[in-house]
């Protein structure tokens, strides 16, 4: 039954991206954080809150013609750790990557403190380490500030 | 030894904390052995936030053991103001000094000195983030006070969200055995979240309180730092807390007869003239004490024997 559903909207697709496993909910903030809304030129196939074979509830997301940067993996383990992400290629997975949120991650989010020094004219850039996953706090190895769920909601 | 900066006390080990009080107490015992230890070296003190104790004390430091100093104050007369980046600063430094000691209002830069200078940078203060140096030299001061640092119990009050010296302070007691520590401040101006996070880790134990007048018959230290005006958005609020975070001689009434009030210097009204002659107030004597603390780092970082 819920095989049957599933493939009702999800087709296979030749070259892109299926992300899989997403925390329920997550899949219009997954296209918002890649940049995909009603002018990406190429078929996106989005299911929201279905049932997975182990009875959980999913989301999916399926995009054709795209093919994730290293800074786009970083992001969306911020947003859905759990989540698979498979790359396709002549409709075959090319690779699949586990969507983890790591120990330390470098330049995709800027310091909260104003006077860091990684925000500041210097041939440097941002490097955080993640103290806690859950709740999420990441603290600048520079200033030492930690940030923390509440304010990175709105910045990942 | 190879000691590389010093930004952090979190970086520094007990044993080097205790071994650099040692020197410091043997250069008190006797400064003149001490004269000619740095002759030929530069220390550039570079103060890109005005400072009058900090520096003043780094260079009667480098003075006393001989050496030379270069340097400015204020970021006005820095090539800062024309853009210079703090790497380029530094990677200028290496070719003009043997050591260096840098105030900047910018902080996490001790990880810029990792990668780009290569004489040894102590901080003379970075921002809101530390002072270590101003920390070591408390943490001499109460250890010369009260023949050790550890078991004690110290009140800390004030401005403990701006106030730089506060977490070099809880740092470096973090590492002295059964520490307790009483944070006495308005909840507005309360440690830190990354200061807390840190203390956790390293298990010191802290608890907080609105009125010093509720702990100070437990206190063997009482450390008191300065409200500042420009912290407060409503100057109405600063009137009303100024009182508040005031020691008064009354309120000494229940205090340990060895206890000691430190404070970092400069004052206000925190700490009135009529206690600077009582048993408790050490605060000039700490400012002393910065001397001999600071020419015991210089002559540790330098490697001088
Ligand atoms: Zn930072």
């Amino acid at each position: 039954m819920n095989e049957d559903k599933n493939k009702l909207i999800v087709r296979k697709i030749e070259n892109g991206t299926v992300i899989d496993r997403i925390p329920p909910g997550k899949a219009l903030r997954i296209l918002e954080v890649l940049g995909i809304d009603a002018n990406y030129p190429y078929t996106v196939a989005l299911a929201i809150r279905v049932l997975s074979k182990k009875m959980s509830l999913k989301d999916v997301v399926k995009i054709k013609g795209k093919e994730l940067t290293e800074n786009e993996v970083h992001k969306l383990s911020f947003i859905a750790p759990g989540a698979s992400v498979n790359i396709i290629q002549n409709f075959e997975v090319q690779r699949k990557i586990q969507l983890e949120i790591p120990d330390h991650v470098e330049e995709f989010i800027k310091c909260l403190n104003p006077n860091c020094v990684s925000n500041s004219h210097e041939p440097i850039t941002s490097s955080f380490d993640i103290i806690s996953k859950k709740p999420l706090i990441l603290r600048c190895i520079y200033c030492d500030r930690v940030m923390e769920d509440k304010y990175l909601s709105g910045k990942l | 030894m190879n000691l590389e900066h010093l930004f952090t006390i979190r970086r520094m080990s007990k044993n080097l904390m205790e071994d650099i009080f040692d020197l410091a107490s043997s250069i008190e015992e006797k400064p003149d052995s001490f004269a000619e230890k740095c002759k030929g070296k530069i220390l550039a003190a570079l103060f890109f936030e005005p400072s009058t104790r900090t520096r003043l004390s780094f260079e009667s430091a480098m003075l006393r053991l001989g050496g030379q100093i270069l340097g400015f104050s204020s970021a006005k007369v820095s090539s800062s103001s024309k853009g210079e980046s703090i790497a380029d600063t530094f990677r200028m430094l290496n070719h003009y000094a043997h050591i260096a000691v840098i105030r900047h209002y910018i902080e996490g830069i001790g990880e810029i000195a990792k990668e780009f200078a290569t004489i040894p940078m102590i901080s003379g203060g970075t921002g809101t983030q530390e002072h270590p140096t101003q920390a070591l030299l408390d943490l001499y001061t109460i250890r010369k006070e009260l023949g050790k640092v550890d078991d004690i119990t110290i009140g800390i009050m004030g401005d403990l969200l701006y106030g730089r010296t506060i977490p070099s302070l809880l740092f470096g007691l973090a590492k002295y055995d059964n520490v307790k520590v009483h944070l006495i401040s308005p909840p507005a101006l309360h440690i830190r979240k990354n200061v807390k996070l840190r203390l956790e880790e390293n298990g010191l134990a802290f608890r907080v309180t609105e009125n010093h007048k509720e702990v100070i018959d437990e206190l063997d230290v009482l450390y008191v730092t300065r409200l500042q005006k420009e912290r407060f958005p409503d100057p109405t609020d600063y009137e009303r807390l100024k009182g508040a975070y005031q020691i008064r001689k009354s309120d000494l009434r229940k205090a340990k007869d060895s206890m000691i009030i430190l404070h970092p210097l400069p004052r206000v009204s925190e700490i009135p003239f009529e206690l600077d002659e009582l048993k408790y107030a050490k605060y000039f004597d700490q400012a002393k004490n910065g001397v001999w603390v600071r020419m015991a780092l210089i002559l540790k970082y330098l490697g001088v024997d």
